[in-house]
């Protein structure tokens, strides 16, 4: 007899669970593009950095945006905007932090270069602290950024870099499609009509990989993420060690108006009814997925078919 | 690598020895102290050479225990201790620094262990001692002969001039003459090498293999080699050479069976056969016989490197049926095998009927996504294409995805490859390389004006130069080219005299010269018989009728590259009104160039920039039936189309990228796919839904939904469900897919949603 693994909370439950949760809550976005050094760096990085506030903003009231660039991108200001959220946010609230420039790694400390003293790994991490909100992301998309993550990764807070470690020096093209994953509806993988971390992270990564392919080029960058206290940075996700969950946990951009708003669901025992039948389907078919291994191909996909069909006919009557 | 066997210049070495030990025969330490060592070298090469092995090989351990560095040298040499002799020779150049011959040695050695670098360092550093040596211009030659280059000519014929006795030197331009294609040339001088020296067997060997070539039997000459040496394989080895040279791969493999029959030590004969097995596809041996060179220490670049591909084939994919073997590497072959296959059928259905014929068995088209691996395929055959090889039944070629985006066309390849395994089958291989790749090129035409290469700069300039070569000698063109542009220009003008047959004699004519190649017969004969006109006027009107065709492109070929020049300045400083003035005018005075900076592109861009979609349209389209095929480009124009209203004309735009580079983008096949679905082309719909999905794109879903929609738009409801099935596996909660999948399950119930 077949034994089954233990099945982990999958990755698409946690996020309709904590997307349920984040419905009351506020999103912390600060982005800062560091000194360019040259105009077309310059210019290149504070694009990124306008784009990334265009589409924050979208967010509407629950997003808080601040963008630092140019001659504001220094550390005094910086430090000072994280000090602002401190204050302001609550634990039930989101923050995500973007840097965008050069990063330096000496091989013990990774520093951000930004218009004036640089700041380092240790004092960014050091700030974010006194942030409350429990769940953080940090996106480094800068050269060396891989040297940044031992110090910036804690429990609750994820981190993102574009290189896997400090020795990755080249300018990199990672933020480029991370701002993308942002703007393009097909970076949404699972079709919530929300991009999540992961779903963003997927798509720059294999952005990246392509465009060092299409130019015939070994790339000289390799994204990477760190969101549980187990092992080092990693590449892809894991259900075997849950590498990921967090990062699926956070939404970063919502489209689409087809999620039902939770108020018309609410005063509709009918519709609660079918909520819950909803949740009940996708937790199956998440289970389901796990059990792949262990069923035959013909037997996985009855039952897969059977819980999508219902789970689109439930979504069929929620919809009207 | 031909195989010349090394005893020639031991005997110089050992006269020189003598004359520079004339006067004085004192012991000196380090030299020679008696004629009798002095010679030795070359009295062990000379029992080698009459197969008294254990004689010759007694006689080198001999010169081991002398104490002349030299003579250990050649001592160790004989004896396969390459390391040793390559010190021993390096302390003898140390220790002998004027000695010239010491190096020609030396250089020989290396030439044998795969360092050609440095054994012409060496041979020109002989020269620089003593500029009548005539062995280091041996040496010299028998480099560059390895690589079809014409310095081989001349090096050789300059050792003769120094000195006419040397029966090596008119060996070596024997075999040339033969690879040219000049049996009575290479007759003439064997038998030069003969007068020379009775025992010649190289000589015998070229004699033979001008039989063989001629389809006569060899066995006179290969019994003479074999009164002398019974083991000598070189002999064999040497006529395996000419017939693969030929294109005739099984004669040649089954002639370097013979050779190591003779001598199973004979390396490098062994590691030709397990190359050109691979050439027959026959894989298993291949590697048994170039593993075996490669355990006794014989690791040229051919063995090392066919091994190593030997080994990736496990990365590849094969499909099979009856009539053909496709082999795609598995990064690949999902995204590949749609686009190939049909166009591999279409190619047998087209040639079959056209030269009514059937192949005997499948054929094998090998694609390779590293170009790297199609070389070693290539390796040691002269002046073949860079993209694409045809070795009988197997086709070895590039990958479009291994190459710049609109390098090459590779329907366009295969069609012309194609029409080698069918040539080369018709005519048992006797078909002349020019004949051949000639009809290849004029089939890429056939198939369709676009393929096939438009005229580029280096030809008008060979044509403005008058640098067509006679038809009778055009296979010189292609195996020992006289300039950098002669391998390119002989392509083109093969394919031309093809093309002007076709025009003047009609298509059948070219089917009757096919069969008449089927017999070793030339081509001046085949012309006279065919043709009814001699091969020197049938040159003089093939060149009027083409200088008459290019008239144009060839007086203004000045005028436009100053004018195209003159373009790019304004176009770069955006006066658009300029460039739209010019244009037309550029582009008319040489329409084949679509190449790098084409005026096409330049005449598009400023109608873009002034919003002048329909002008820009027309020009791309231009582009295009000029040959044009960057990938990017036709995008554009696919979307120009689109835009305009024009959906036909963009989905035959963007499937023409299919059969350049279907690696170029996911978006191109996405768009294709809807543009086929919104015609009601389902099939094709399914086709570029599919290529998306070999993409492994990040929205696996989308992929997949999209691919369902065409499925079920074709009626193929299982498989719409499959897909659809895929899609919501990826994303449960996906909106279209739901309803989709409810439609194919529910068809009553689920109404009209999601019509496609």
């Amino acid at each position: 007899m077949r034994r089954f693994r233990h099945i982990r909370a999958p990755l698409c439950s946690a996020l309709l669970l904590t997307a349920a949760a984040a419905v009351h809550a506020d999103t912390y976005f600060v982005t800062i593009a560091g000194l360019g050094g040259e105009p077309d760096y310059e210019q290149r990085f504070a694009k990124l950095a306008t784009d990334l506030d265009r589409v924050f903003n979208s967010a509407g009231a629950t997003g808080h945006v601040f963008t630092l660039s140019g001659k504001d991108a220094t550390r005094a200001r910086l430090l000072a905007t994280l000090d602002t959220i401190a204050k302001q946010a609550k634990p039930e609230d989101d923050f995500v932090l973007t840097l965008i420039g050069h990063g330096t790694y000496d091989g013990v400390q990774y520093k951000f270069n930004v218009v004036g003293p640089d700041i380092s790994a240790a004092s960014l991490a050091e700030a974010c602290a006194h942030i409350t909100a429990k769940r953080q992301l940090i996106v480094n998309t800068t050269s060396a950024s891989g040297g940044s993550v031992a110090e910036l990764a804690r429990k609750g807070r994820a981190v993102i870099a574009a290189t896997k470690s400090g020795t990755e020096k080249n300018a990199t093209v990672f933020a480029r499609y991370w701002v993308d994953a942002l703007q393009d509806s097909g970076a949404d993988v699972d079709k919530n009509e929300a991009i999540s971390a992961l779903e963003a992270f997927k798509y720059a990564t294999a952005k990246t990989a392509a465009f060092y392919d299409s130019q015939k080029r070994l790339a000289t960058e390799h994204a990477v993420f760190v969101d549980t206290r187990r092992g080092g940075p990693v590449r892809v996700a894991s259900t075997d060690t849950g590498a990921g969950r967090l990062l699926a946990s956070v939404t970063l951009v919502r489209f689409g108006g087809g999620v039902a708003k939770p108020s018309a669901v609410a005063g509709n025992p009918a519709k609660r009814s079918l909520l819950t039948k909803k949740e009940q389907l996708e937790q199956r078919i998440d289970t389901l997925k796990y059990q792949r291994a262990a069923l035959s191909p013909q037997e996985y996909k009855r039952q897969l078919t059977e819980s999508l069909v219902a789970l689109a006919k439930v979504q069929e009557e929620l919809d009207k | 690598m031909r195989l010349i066997f090394r005893a020639a210049g031991v005997l110089l070495a050992a006269g020189a020895l003598a004359l520079s030990l004339g006067p004085s025969r004192a012991a000196v330490p380090g030299t020679p102290d008696s004629s009798d060592s002095a010679a030795a070298p070359e009295r062990c090469l000379a029992m080698e050479r009459h197969g008294h092995h254990p004689e010759s090989r007694a006689c080198y351990e001999a010169l081991l225990r002398e104490a002349n560095l030299y003579l250990r040298a050649e001592g160790y040499w004989g004896l396969g201790q390459y390391s040793n002799a390559n010190e021993e020779f390096r302390a003898a150049v140390a220790q002998s620094p004027n000695n010239s011959q010491y190096r020609v040695r030396w250089g020989r050695l290396l030439h044998e262990r795969f360092n050609d670098q440095e054994a012409q360092d060496l041979f020109k550093e002989a020269l620089a001692k003593d500029p009548n040596n005539a062995q280091a211009y041996i040496g010299l030659a028998l480099v560059s002969a390895d690589g079809f280059d014409n310095g081989a000519l001349e090096w050789a014929r300059k050792a003769l001039t120094i000195n006419p006795q040397l029966a090596q030197a008119h060996e070596l331009l024997a075999t040339l003459a033969l690879e040219d294609s000049e049996p009575e040339q290479a007759a003439t001088e064997a038998d030069a090498a003969l007068k020379i020296s009775a025992d010649a067997l190289d000589a015998m060997a070229v004699h033979a293999s001008i039989e063989l070539l001629a389809d006569r039997a060899p066995d006179t000459w290969f019994a003479r080699i074999a009164a002398i040496n019974p083991s000598y394989g070189e002999g064999y080895a040497l006529a395996a050479h000419q017939l693969i040279i030929k294109g005739r791969y099984t004669e040649g493999v089954a002639y370097y069976r013979k050779a190591i029959g003779a001598d199973p030590r004979l390396w490098q004969a062994r590691a030709e056969l397990g190359v050109n097995l691979m050439r027959l596809g026959q894989d298993v041996e291949a590697r048994q016989q170039l593993q075996k060179c490669y355990e006794n220490g014989y690791r040229n670049a051919a063995t090392v490197n066919s091994l190593r591909l030997l080994d990736s084939y496990k990365n590849f994919v094969l499909s099979k049926d009856e009539t053909t073997v496709l082999k795609l590497h598995k990064k690949e072959a999902d995204l590949l095998r749609p686009y190939f296959l049909p166009e591999l059928k279409r190619s047998i259905a087209v040639y079959e009927q056209k030269y009514q014929m059937k192949l005997s068995g499948p054929v094998q088209v090998e694609v390779y996504p590293d170009h790297e691996d199609f070389a070693v395929r290539t390796l040691g055959m002269p002046g073949l294409g860079a993209l694409g090889v045809t070795f009988g039944n197997v086709v070895a070629m590039d990958s479009p995805s291994g190459r710049k985006p609109g390098d090459f066309h590779w329907a366009s390849t295969l069609r012309h490859e194609m029409s080698h395994v069918f040539i080369l089958a018709a005519t048992h291989h006797r078909v002349p390389r020019w004949f051949t790749e000639g009809l290849a090129v004029h089939e890429e035409t056939q198939a369709s004006p676009e393929w096939g290469d438009p005229l580029t700069p280096d030809i008008v300039a060979a044509l403005r130069e008058k640098k067509l070569l006679p038809v009778a000698d055009l296979d010189r063109g292609f195996v020992r080219p006289q300039y950098p542009a002669q391998v390119f220009v002989s392509y083109f003008q093969a394919g031309q005299v093809c093309d002007y047959i076709q025009a003047r004699w009609g298509a059948a004519k070219l089917l009757d010269m096919v069969h008449s190649y089927a017999h070793v017969v030339s081509t001046r004969d085949v012309i006279r018989q065919q043709l009814g006109v001699r091969a020197e006027e049938f040159d003089q009107q093939f060149q009027a009728w083409l200088y008459d065709r290019l008239r144009g492109t060839l007086a203004s070929f000045d005028e436009w590259h100053q004018r195209l020049a003159g373009m790019v300045k304004v176009s770069r400083d955006k006066q658009y009104d300029k460039v739209i003035e010019d244009g037309d005018a550029v582009i008319r005075l040489y329409p084949s160039y679509v190449y790098d900076t084409n005026a096409y592109e330049l005449l598009a861009e400023a109608y873009l920039a002034k919003d002048e979609k329909s002008a820009a349209a027309k020009v791309l389209q231009a582009y295009v039936e000029a040959g044009g095929r960057r990938p990017a480009v036709l995008e554009n124009l696919a979307q120009i189309q689109e835009g305009l209203g024009d959906r036909q004309a963009a989905a035959a735009t963007l499937e023409r990228i299919n059969y350049i580079d279907p690696a170029f983008d996911l978006e191109q096949h996405r768009r294709l796919g809807a543009l086929w679905l919104a015609q009601k082309n389902y099939d094709g719909a399914v086709r570029e839904y599919a290529a998306v999905l070999a993409f492994h794109p990040v929205d696996a879903a989308g992929a997949q939904f999209d691919l369902a929609r065409a499925y079920f738009a074709a009626g193929q409801r299982d498989k719409a469900e499959d897909a659809v099935l895929a899609s919501l596996e990826a994303a449960p909660n996906y909106r279209p897919a739901q309803k989709l999948l409810l439609q194919i399950k529910t068809p009553a119930e689920a109404g009209q949603a999601n019509q496609p």
